[in-house]
């Protein structure tokens, strides 16, 4: 049997979360809250319902650091490379 | 249990990157390089949305509630394929075929839902050539698009093996295609808010 895997541990209990969040992130637009908040609770809705795929779906708890490392450095890559264009081109009068 | 024994079973855990099967490396790296593409894409949509003010008329415009249905159908196929793998794990042959099979008919499902909904935007003439939001909208749904047909055909031929004789040489297989398929369905988790929700 492959290390990585447990088999039946809490798969459907994962799904349900996910359609949760799925309606919870829709809600949140009918919400009576500002734009920025929506936008945060949106995108913060968005990060755990990926966090749940990644870490039970794909077993990445299961995972060498190394392929933490490979996973994480293009993360943060693409999120510097966004950061780093704002002034110049997202903010630009 | 001697000293030599105990090294050994800790050698043999999955968390030794040394000890990784190739192919199990090799998908990691390709997802990888797959989080640059789609990261690239996401980055220059956020800054070429900051800067053009929102594009909220455009938004307006795409189908939500499709959407929605979409993300309920990429989410239960990420379940399919992961029991799939736990069939596998466990060895049972038509379990394994079941949920590969359930997640090819997914796939198909959330790709016959984004056809209808590209065929309503383009008779309203919302096209790639629309403007600045519908060249990202049409990018990266078309590109994301792609990967789940690629997914399908792979899932697909996998549910073909594992019929044959040589059920046991698919067994890693079914993993790999199951770590893509659910990277597909992350992208989307993204994808999902950026252009339909915020």
């Amino acid at each position: 049997m492959n290390a990585t895997h447990k088999p039946g541990v809490g798969y459907v209990t994962i799904w349900v979360y996910l359609l949760i969040l799925v309606a919870a992130g829709v809600a949140v637009l009918g919400a009576p809250v500002s734009k920025t908040v929506a936008v945060v609770l949106i995108f913060g809705v968005a990060v755990v319902k990926a966090t749940l795929v990644i870490r039970h779906y794909m077993h990445v708890r299961q995972q060498p650091l190394m392929i933490y490392a490979m996973l994480t450095i293009p993360v943060l890559l693409a999120i510097a490379m966004t950061l780093a264009l704002l002034p110049d081109i997202g903010l630009r009068p | 249990m001697s000293a030599m024994s105990v090294t050994e079973g800790v050698h043999a855990t999955s968390r030794d990157f040394a000890r990784q099967p190739l192919g199990k490396v090799g998908v990691w790296w390709f997802l990888a390089s797959e989080i640059m593409v789609f990261g690239g894409l996401m980055g220059s949509y956020i800054l070429s949305r900051i800067a053009a003010g929102g594009w909220a008329a455009e938004r307006a415009h795409v189908n939500t509630r499709l959407a929605v249905i979409n993300t309920l159908v990429l989410l239960t196929s990420s379940l399919t394929i992961v029991e799939a793998h736990a069939a596998v794990d466990a060895d049972q042959r038509s379990r394994v075929r079941t949920f590969l099979l359930a997640t090819v008919l997914l796939g198909c499902m959330f790709l016959g839902i984004k056809a209808f909904e590209y065929s309503h935007e383009i008779e309203n003439g919302l096209t790639p050539a629309s403007g600045l939001f519908w060249s990202f909208y049409y990018t990266m749904t078309g590109l994301h698009g792609l990967h789940v047909l690629i997914g399908i055909i792979i899932n697909f031929s996998l549910f073909v093996a594992a019929g044959g004789r040589n059920f046991s040489r698919i067994q890693h297989r079914v993993e790999y295609a199951g770590l893509y398929w659910h990277f597909v369905d992350v992208v989307w988790i993204f994808l999902f808010p950026l252009l339909y929700l915020a």
